[in-house]
């Protein structure tokens, strides 16, 4: 009966979004207070029940209770209880429970955390967060039921994909959700002072809090989705620009600019028009996500849907919200249209730039991600769009988006001069030319390395000049420039770390026998042969190398190939990682009696990576508990 | 449709819940111009503070400065207009109408759905809460109906009711103890009901189901999964095979058979 539980909630929890939209904007229609300020209990009614569903499921899969067909479908007996806990978000029905379960997460946190809003433009935000929540919940419950019964249930249920049996797996998913339904919330903002027509300072001081912190959960699960790529895949590469890949990092870019623009919009009251279009934008770029992944257009290993009833059904309610969205832009948009002037030459221009460029590189990955799909569907014919064309039209747009970045936080509001900002940095600049062409004597030659190095430099010399800038001026330190730092020097830190180890990295793809040694920059990699192993939801083999730099021994790397219990192999690559480099070894197939094929990286500053993702999440939170956003109440 | 306590406990929860915040509902925060004339003070300070530390020339503080106070001028509101009050019942009341009959409708709609047997008048099919209280009503008048306690049973399953299941199937094995439909069901429940574990009584089903019909795929199916359980993985290879040898090609459960076939070729090998 508990599942029925689970089932029911879900029902009670669209009929709560049901009156949520309803009973509330009545109120808010006809002035009647009490009935608007129902909208927070009512969403933590559905935020309750759609709790009870999601925990219902997971105790179904912890029970493994086979006589739900979903649980069937991706869990046994033999799946340890933690990837019996994440198999919940598995596959679509349950990850499609997560999403409208974390949409719930965030309505209830912007209904208690917003006490600083005006209550009629809270009640909104909560009734249009209450629309998309009905939308997915119908989709959920029509097209997707997890609670699904089999008249006769399995003894044994049947796997999880291996691949997902992993932790990164169990943790990626749940974040990367948090950022993208956290897009909601700015859209809501949007929407609400839209409808209202009251596009004045209150949405747009607490719309950024809420878009930094769903950037923040944003670049966290894509930092660990690349984490978990670059371990779990065996290929040694961190980013494939993958479609799905892709579907997550258009939102990125795109929250990126707004919470640029949301800065400039809040301090100057400017470039309204563009902060509207961007908060839609970022949304719309999510439910376009949840489109690709769900629909089954895509081929992939997050493309686990291929069904089209639920690709049509996402893809009416996407045309519906950016319709709709565009809709209430156009009838709002004379009052958009009052505006400051802004100088050629000022740090809202450079960050109205920044924005532009952010927004071109969108869409490029728009493009070359959407534009073999659309080839195919109209039979024109198959193309793929892979790394080539990223890398030659993404970079050269991200570059002087990274070099204007480093440049901005110099130059004043309002109105400056080149000259001035020349004159204030000539030192530093002089400076880093000369570091830059010491790494060109004593490390490389090679020109895209030296160019990072040179922001790197550059982007630690800013943070320091801002740094020390404030000190001097005796101002206090906000978690709002503090955040900007640690951001930008996170960006700095992954730019570096990208640009070391895709050019600097070394790859081998070689055949090892029993004894055989292999030197790769510097370090001796000796192939101590391959045993089998038995664990309780798979079989595999182990490989045996241990690692020395001229005598000393540095490690033991074990590299595994799983045999699940479909026969899916999988390669579990073994790293001995290292903040200055990663040595990574993935076990290939077996080749003659004894000996193996074998896959040597060295990954120098790979780390870096996920370190500078992690920096720039932490930056955004840093902003998003800025003192202001947390002032009393009481005027 | 089945009025389950839970169900009936969850729709009274909900609406309680949201009568208690109509009849005391959640004082309103902040009124817009309350909000927008601390948020432009602010926003004054910060850019005092933008001077200080040299983000903004003096000539053009004032300018901005100006920009500030003509916003908040523009933001600000003559007036408010009056609340008006409600009848906290008329709502609670409509409220919870609208909570009970949409969700038992939408579930009744929803809930999976089972084809009525030929006991049912009806040609519409039914939700399976409300095909289980009309077999219960018809079986009050016709106990004797193999069929109505086979189905009963088939939906108690449904809905994860297992004892009253296997009491269904035990009924309808006493009408006719030779239905191999009924057998494969009995022996499902049960097993469920004992952890997965077709030992002891269906494992007797299964065996008298094999007796009845040697060459039926699904007895087969079920036969090897007995054995399968007894570590027997031969005998019930051999099940399985035949019961692929007897399906056509394009039978739908046929990969679900080559698959258990698979598993124990793969724990033979280890």
């Amino acid at each position: 009966m508990l599942i029925e539980v689970g089932h029911f909630a879900l029902v009670l929890a669209l009929v709560i979004s049901v009156i949520l939209i309803v009973v509330p904007s009545i109120g808010l229609y006809q002035n009647k207070t009490s009935l608007s300020q129902l909208a927070k209990p009512l969403v933590w009614a559905q935020g309750f029940w759609i709790a009870v569903a999601f925990f219902v499921l997971m105790s179904a899969f912890l029970t493994n209770d086979f006589s739900v067909k979903y649980v069937a479908d991706n869990s046994n007996t033999q799946l340890p209880v933690l990837f019996k806990a994440s198999a919940v978000w598995g596959a679509h029905e349950g990850s499609l429970l997560l999403w409208v379960f974390v949409l719930s997460i965030w309505s209830t946190a912007v209904s208690i955390f917003s006490k600083r809003i005006p209550s009629n433009l809270l009640n909104l935000i909560l009734i249009v967060l209450g629309v998309v929540s009905f939308g997915f919940l119908l989709f959920l419950l029509y097209t997707s039921n997890p609670f699904e019964r089999l008249i006769i249930p399995p003894l044994e249920g049947r796997e999880l994909n291996p691949l997902l049996q992993d932790f990164g797996l169990a943790v990626h998913p749940p974040m990367l959700y948090m950022g993208y339904v956290g897009l909601a919330v700015p859209f809501a903002f949007v929407i609400a002072a839209l409808i209202r027509g009251q596009l004045d300072s209150s949405w747009l001081r607490w719309t950024r809090p809420w878009a930094l912190i769903s950037w923040a959960f944003l670049t966290v699960g894509i930092t660990l989705g690349s984490w978990w790529a670059y371990y779990e895949l065996g290929w040694g590469g961190w980013w494939f620009w993958d479609p799905v890949e892709n579907a997550s990092f258009m939102p990125w870019l795109i929250a990126t600019a707004l919470i640029h623009s949301l800065s400039v919009s809040e301090k100057r009251g400017i470039l309204r028009q563009w902060t509207v279009l961007l908060s839609i934008g970022g949304f719309s770029l999510s439910l376009l996500g949840t489109f690709l992944v769900r629909s089954g257009v895509l081929t992939s290993v997050h493309a686990f849907a291929t069904d089209p009833a639920r690709g049509l059904f996402i893809l009416i309610f996407l045309f519906i919200v950016i319709g709709g969205s565009l809709a209430i832009y156009a009838w709002r948009y004379n009052l958009l249209q009052k505006s400051n002037p802004i100088s050629l030459f000022s740090r809202e221009t450079g960050l109205l730039i920044n924005n532009i460029l952010l927004v071109t590189a969108m869409l490029s990955v728009l493009l070359g991600t959407l534009y073999p799909l659309v080839l195919d569907t109209l039979n024109l014919g198959k193309i793929s769009v892979g790394v080539p064309y990223f890398n030659a039209v993404f970079i050269p747009i991200m570059l002087p988006a990274v070099i204007v970045m480093a440049i901005v936080p110099f130059v004043r509001w309002k109105k400056d001069t080149f000259k001035r900002i020349v004159s204030h940095l000539r030192i530093q600049w002089l400076g880093i030319i000369v570091l830059i062409l010491i790494a060109r004597i004593f490390i490389t030659d090679n020109i895209f390395v030296l160019v990072a190095i040179g922001l790197f430099i550059w982007m630690l010399v800013h943070v320091l000049v801002l740094l020390i800038a404030r000190i001097r001026s005796k101002s206090v330190f906000s978690f709002a420039f503090i955040g900007m730092l640690v951001a930008h020097l996170g960006i700095a830190v992954f730019v570096l770390g990208a640009t070391v180890t895709t050019q600097m990295g070394i790859e081998k793809d070689i055949k090892m026998s029993f004894g055989e040694s292999q030197n790769i920059a510097g370090y001796d990699f000796v192939f101590n042969g391959v045993s089998r192993y038995q664990k309780d939801n798979y079989s595999g083999f182990m490989g045996n190398i241990t690692v020395l730099k001229g005598v000393k021994e540095i490690t033991t790397l074990t590299p595994e190939k799983r045999y699940y219990q479909s026969g899916m192999p999988m390669t579990e690559a073994s790293i001995n990682p290292s903040i200055a480099r990663d040595l990574y070894v993935a076990l290939g197939e077996e080749l003659v009696e004894g000996s193996w094929s074998v896959r040597i990286y060295y990954k120098p500053l790979v780390r870096w990576i996920w370190l500078g993702g992690l920096m720039i999440a932490m930056g955004a939170l840093f902003a998003a508990i800025d003192r202001r956003y947390f002032v009393r109440a009481k005027s | 449709m089945i009025f389950s306590w839970q169900i009936v406990l969850m729709i009274v929860l909900s609406i309680t819940f949201l009568s208690w915040f109509l009849y005391r509902p959640i004082k309103e925060s902040l009124s817009d111009d309350d909000s927008n004339i601390r948020i432009n003070k602010q926003r004054q300070n910060e850019l005092i503070s933008d001077r200080s530390i040299g983000l903004i020339e003096e000539q053009y503080f004032k300018e901005a400065e100006g920009e500030i106070i003509d916003t908040l001028a523009s933001e600000l509101k003559s007036n408010e207009s009056e609340k008006l009050e409600i009848k906290p019942m008329r709502w609670s009341l409509s409220i919870a109408l609208l909570i009970a009959i949409l969700s038992l409708s939408l579930y009744s709609q929803l809930a999976p759905k089972i084809v009525p047997s030929s006991f049912s008048q009806s040609t519409d099919s039914l939700s399976m809460t409300e095909s289980l209280d009309a077999l219960k009503e018809y079986l009050i008048d016709n106990p004797e109906d193999f069929s109505a306690w086979k189905m009963l049973g088939m939906t108690q399953v449904a809905i994860g009711d297992l004892d009253d299941s296997i009491n269904s199937f035990e009924n309808a094995f006493k009408i006719n103890p030779d239905d191999i439909d009924l057998l494969l069901q009995y022996s499902s429940a049960i097993a469920a009901k004992q952890a997965g574990e077709f030992l002891g009584r269906p494992q007797e089903l299964i065996k008298k189901a094999l007796t009845l019909d040697p060459q039926s795929i699904q007895v087969l199916y079920f036969a090897g999964i007995v054995a399968a359980h007894q570590s027997d993985f031969d005998v019930a290879k051999e099940f399985w095979e035949k019961a692929l040898y007897l399906m056509p090609d394009s039978h739908p459960d046929r990969s679900i058979i080559e698959e258990a076939v698979e598993t124990i070729l793969n724990l033979q090998v280890k």
